[in-house]
């Protein structure tokens, strides 16, 4: 099978778990049934193997441009929920991941995959190294941005007195904020460690270390955010409301670095 | 067949259902007289404040007449008085009903967790005084478990719809486990009590403030395994603890805004969860727009607890339609009871020809060894079982549809019963 056919299998697999989230969510069941969890599987098995096709037919690691990017992404962010889900078994993340992971692939099943080019960069060793490390920060970061908008949205029922369909979801208040201090701790180290090996990366290809373009500006933004967020988190114990707004900052900054990294690659 | 007559809190107020209402101990001698007069098989009284319902076996249809009347008169009443508030329901109606019961999908707070004790205890006094049967007691095991799957697999049962298990149920969706979460009770009242207890027994540690009755904090404190303080140490206390439960006495505010901000500058932000349960209020209602203070009032709580009862309604749709799956099951299993006489006397019949036949031919054979005896032994068996074991099946199958008495009278003439 080619790597087209390969995603396209795997988008409808996600779909199903997409939708049979949802669903369950409507109703406030129990959100993940065995159902959703082998779909999704079964969708990460034929991406893991669509991706791999892909590099084959590329021949060069598939993370450069808006097909590759998305699709590589969403993988990363299914392995980062699996990883995350099997920790902490809180299903809610289920409503925020899914949904993403079918839209990226979605993205990746419209876009044309990137023609081959002869250059440089495509070649060197350190692209793999720093795409993966990059788009595991990505995953755990949008892990731990959806824990706080899930803390935010929670806090707000729970202010106002007003019960409603999150008051009936996901866990409390303090588990949001543990869950998503832990993924964008191990998020910010991937974070760093991209930054660096594409500052290495640079050099190699540019022969100048550091580029002062928009995913330059961005991707020093979030580590920034990142850093300010942590150090007060386990510094001055300081958490809640305030850390989930900085939290959200962090991702809106990795999302601009992401976009402008796919789009300048097109 | 199995009837239900009674009255529950749908169709009869309180006085009708406590006038109506039978004494525990009462119940054994009031069960065997109205077996006698009912000439039922058995029965049962299932006696609860929101229902008083008679569950029976009886043969005859028109016994549930009978048996609203003598039901009223056991009580004093007679059944015009209580008609509209008296139903009565038979066969497939009666067993569906026995099962909602069980399953408190008829209780007047869905998912109530007491019926289910209430409905086993019934059966229970039912079969020491002797007048539960193989039927009612099937009723029981299958209904008891149907109610039981029902509560683990649906919600009916999830969330509070008391004032006080809502508090505890708020602490639980802040701060996540209770295990050394630090409760600090100001006042001692039945209210504040009773939610602290729930507390500390899923392990949170209690503080109560005292005032001017500080021997009555002390007392408190000791039953919950905490420790007492004197009112003047408030904003410490408030600063170190995550919970806090206000019930006193008091005609004006105990708890004002600057002793909140206060405990919030030296907690770091961390989640107050203010419960005020006071008429009047303790609480400075302004600390609610303070960052991470959570103040629940009377009414607040009043009101989870509506919106958690109307979330149970919308999960009894899951259990009805569970519960239902039961009730088919068990009627199945009651209409194939039908047939049961039937089966048996056509293998009865069967056998009596298979003997018959072979004591015939025995004579006509002479003298067989215990070899050959035993061959034609297991090939007129294994003939016979061959032969019915079709129309068995069949048989079993039609009493399954619900028209088996006119197919048993069918199935009769054509084997020549």
């Amino acid at each position: 099978m080619s790597a087209q056919t390969y995603l396209a299998l795997a988008l409808a697999f996600y779909a199903v778990g997409a939708l049979h989230v949802l669903l369950h969510a409507l109703t406030r069941r129990q959100l993940l049934t065995s159902w959703t969890v082998a779909a999704s599987l079964a969708g990460f098995v034929l991406h893991t193997a669509g991706l791999s096709q892909r590099w084959t037919e590329a021949g060069h690691f598939p993370a450069i441009g808006l097909h590759d990017g998305a699709s590589f992404l969403a993988w990363a962010i299914v392995l980062a929920f699996l990883m995350v889900y099997v920790r902490t078994r809180e299903e809610v993340l289920g409503l925020a991941v899914y949904p993403a992971v079918f839209l990226l692939v979605l993205v990746a099943n419209l876009a044309a995959p990137a023609t081959n080019r002869p250059e440089p960069i495509l070649r060197s060793l350190f692209l793999p190294f720093h795409t993966t490390l990059a788009f595991f920060g990505y995953a755990l970061l949008f892990v731990a941005a959806a824990m706080s908008v899930l803390y935010l949205i929670k806090e707000r029922e729970l202010k106002r007195r007003s019960p409603h369909a999150f008051y009936y979801l996901g866990p409390s208040l303090e588990r949001c904020d543990t869950i998503s201090a832990g993924s964008a701790s191990i998020g910010f180290g991937f974070l760093t460690l991209a930054i660096l090996t594409g500052v290495l990366f640079n050099h190699a290809v540019h022969g100048r270390y550091w580029s002062w373009d928009a995913k330059g500006w961005s991707a020093l933004l979030a580590w920034g955010i990142y850093v300010a967020l942590l150090v007060a988190r386990y510094r001055t114990g300081w958490g809640g409301r305030r850390a989930a707004l900085a939290g959200i900052a962090g991702f809106a900054a990795v999302v601009v670095t992401f976009v402008s990294i796919t789009l300048s690659a097109r | 067949m199995i009837v239900v007559v009674g009255v529950s809190h749908r169709t009869a107020p309180l006085d009708v259902r406590e006038a109506l209402a039978f004494p525990k101990e009462d119940l054994p001698g009031i069960l065997k007289r109205l077996r006698e007069e009912l000439h039922a098989e058995e029965v049962m009284i299932l006696s609860t404040c929101n229902r008083v319902e008679l569950y029976g076996r009886v043969t005859e249809p028109a016994a549930v007449e009978e048996a609203s009347q003598r039901f009223a008169a056991s009580r004093g009443r007679t059944r015009e008085e209580l008609a509209g508030a008296l139903y009565h329901l038979t066969g497939d109606e009666a067993v569906r009903h026995a099962f909602r019961v069980a399953a408190s999908l008829d209780s007047m707070v869905i998912g109530e967790p007491q019926i289910l004790g209430q409905v086993k205890e019934a059966y229970h006094i039912a079969e020491g005084a002797g007048t539960l049967g193989s039927m009612l007691n099937a009723l029981r095991n299958r209904s008891l478990a149907s109610a039981k799957r029902a509560r683990t697999e649906t919600g009916i049962g999830h969330n509070a719809v008391s004032v006080s298990y809502v508090a505890v149920e708020l602490a639980r969706k802040i701060f996540g486990e209770m295990k050394d979460r630090k409760v600090l009770l100001v006042g001692a009242g039945k209210m504040s009590e009773l939610a602290a207890k729930h507390l500390v027994r899923q392990g949170a540690l209690a503080t109560v403030l005292g005032g001017r009755r500080f021997a009555r904090a002390e007392e408190l404190a000791a039953a919950l395994g905490g420790r007492a303080m004197p009112f003047e140490s408030l904003r410490d206390e408030l600063a170190r603890a995550d919970i806090a439960i206000s019930g006193t006495g008091a005609p004006g505010v105990v708890i004002h805004r600057e002793d909140v901000v206060a405990a919030c500058q030296a907690r770091h932000r961390r989640p107050l969860f203010l419960i005020d349960i006071a008429v009047p209020r303790d609480v400075d209602s302004s600390v609610r727009d303070l960052e991470g203070v959570f103040l629940y009032d009377l009414d607040d709580l009043k009101a989870v607890a509506d919106a958690n009862l109307r979330e149970r309604r919308k999960q009894a749709a899951a259990a009805e339609a569970l519960v239902e799956r039961e009730v088919r099951e068990f009627l199945d299993w009651q209409r194939s009871l039908d047939v049961v006489p039937l089966l048996q006397e056509v293998r009865r019949r069967a056998e009596e020809i298979r003997k018959g036949e072979l004591e015939k031919a025995r004579h006509r054979l002479g003298p067989l060894t215990p070899e050959q005896e035993a061959a034609l032994e297991a090939a007129t068996t294994a003939m016979v079982n061959k032969l019915l074991h079709p129309s068995m099946v069949q048989i079993k199958e039609v009493s399954k549809n619900g028209h088996a008495p006119e197919h048993i009278g069918l199935i009769r003439k054509l084997l020549g019963l």
